[in-house]
């Protein structure tokens, strides 16, 4: 508790939190204006109320998410190495893998945020726009579980990245690549290509209903784990010298 | 029994096939403050850093207060004040906050940052933020970090770099008092010698990794007149000994 008190105190004017909540509404904004201006196009899909609901945004708001993460782990640890406060932090009497916990806790409870904001508008949208009876909290609920779950192998990889290299482009370059190359992966229903954090993000945006699938979300956690432990063991074992 | 607080056994680091410092023994007596002397390049700054834990020797080992890394790294760590090269800070906290940083991680009430900041001079700049601090200010704020909670073991590392004189005599003196007015003990890098003998009790010399002498800043005197130097000139002594050092050691190359 104590270190994540320290790590939020560090986070000030770093922008990390204000950009996590940009996002989340401009999220939101986008849905609503999308539902304002083309509420009857959608509505007229060949799709259940509640799939257009979810699916026909969702393509926009994730590519929000995912820049919106991988702008944030870049900030979050560059603020280590910009006055290579990092140095400071091994030569004090502070677990490392714990200050790593934290600014991924940080960031995750962040998301979070954000995709409640962003799921709020489209349960404003849900209620006042679909036909009357065609709305289901218990789908958008689980759909919005689903984008999570499936956001958080970005998080953790982009944390992961973002705590190995001190110059922030790189990071950064790698989190485009990775949505480039992920954009490119992601259409094909090659369940192995699945092990690309950023395809396994971009699956929910692909797919035509609201029905989370499974495979997906079990490759999701074991991701998430599989890059929150090998951050974890980096920091505890690996230095910058 | 002796009474060393720190004590190196053949302290070794390479990097490939580079040696930084060479089976390196110190023995740094408690309540003094030792001076760890050696031209740019010499591996003081990686001997400290292995004090630290920043970076693990390839060969050897060291005691700081009978506690040994990596089992003890935070025991360590919870009694040593340390300042390595350049000031470590957070660019986007002020020098007060950077110092509630530390201060929280090392559990220390709250009036802690406000001593620290006074101490080294830098009380009205603390609400301003560090990255727009100058070089001397960024100095004494790593110098602040390094002394908040006045721990029992200080590792300074060249903490009179980009200080104006009269920073340097300030700093010089705080260094100086420390042992009396807190009962520690200091380890003190510099690549001058007539910096350190104004500071110094105790001296250690190294040049490309190698101890060439630890002992007293007398028994230094006593070997510059044994060697024809003048007593007075320790400074002609330091660098004919490193001169010494490495013609020998171009000698051994050539060879």
């Amino acid at each position: 508790m104590r270190a994540l008190s320290i790590e939020l105190r560090k986070e000030k004017r770093t922008g990390v939190i204000p950009l996590m909540l940009a996002v989340g509404i401009m999220g939101a904004a986008y849905a609503l204006i999308n539902f304002i201006v083309r509420k009857d196009t959608l509505l007229n899909l060949p799709l259940a109320p509640m799939d257009v609901l979810l699916t026909q945004v969702y393509g926009m708001i994730m590519i929000l998410n995912m820049f919106g993460v991988i702008v944030a782990s870049c900030i979050i640890y560059n603020m280590e190495f910009k006055g290579c406060a990092v140095k400071k932090m091994y030569m004090l009497p502070m677990s490392v893998p714990a200050m790593y916990f934290c600014k991924f806790l940080i960031l995750t409870v962040m998301l979070l945020i954000t995709i409640g904001l962003q799921y709020l508008a489209l349960a404003k949208i849900g209620i006042t726009d679909l036909p009357k009876g065609t709305f289901e909290l218990g789908t958008l609920l689980s759909f919005a579980g689903y984008s999570f779950t499936t956001s958080m192998p970005v998080l953790a990889f982009m944390i992961f990245v973002s705590s190995q290299f001190e110059n922030m482009w790189i990071p950064l370059g790698i989190g485009v690549a990775g949505f480039l190359s992920g954009m490119a992966l992601a259409a094909p229903d090659i369940k192995w290509l699945c092990v690309h954090p950023f395809v396994v993000m971009l699956k929910p945006a692909v797919a035509m209903n609201a029905q989370p699938d499974m495979t997906i979300v079990i490759m999701a956690l074991v991701e998430t784990t599989v890059l929150l432990f090998a951050g974890l063991w980096t920091a505890k074992n690996l230095r910058c010298e | 029994m002796n009474n060393y607080i720190i004590k190196t056994m053949q302290l070794t680091k390479k990097y490939k096939s580079f040696v930084a410092v060479n089976d390196v023994s110190l023995h740094i007596r408690k309540g003094s403050i030792y001076g760890f002397l050696g031209p740019n390049g010499a591996g003081k700054s990686t001997t400290m850093k292995m004090l630290l834990g920043l970076t693990a020797p390839t060969k050897g080992s060291f005691e700081i207060d009978g506690k040994q890394f990596p089992n003890d790294r935070l025991s360590i760590l919870k009694e040593v004040g340390s300042f390595i090269e350049s000031p470590s800070f957070y660019a986007n906290l002020t020098g007060r906050e950077n110092l509630d940083i530390i201060r929280r991680i090392l559990g220390l009430p709250q009036n802690a940052v406000e001593e620290a900041l006074e101490l080294v001079g830098l009380s009205e700049f603390g609400s301003r933020l560090a990255k727009k601090y100058s070089l001397g200010m960024k100095q004494r704020l790593g110098l602040a970090g390094a002394l908040i909670g006045r721990p029992p073991i200080l590792i300074l590392d060249e903490p009179t770099n980009g200080l104006d004189p009269s920073g340097i005599h300030e700093i010089r003196n705080l260094i100086k008092s420390l042992p009396d007015l807190y009962d520690c003990t200091i380890l003190i890098s510099s690549h001058m010698l007539s910096e350190i003998e104004l500071m110094a009790n105790d001296i250690g010399i190294l040049n490309h990794g190698h101890l060439l002498f630890e002992g007293s800043l007398d028994g230094l005197r006593q070997n510059a007149m044994q060697s024809g130097f003048a007593a007075d000139n320790l400074e002609d002594m330091f660098l004919s000994m490193v001169d010494k050092d490495n013609a020998s050691r171009k000698q051994r190359a050539i060879l």
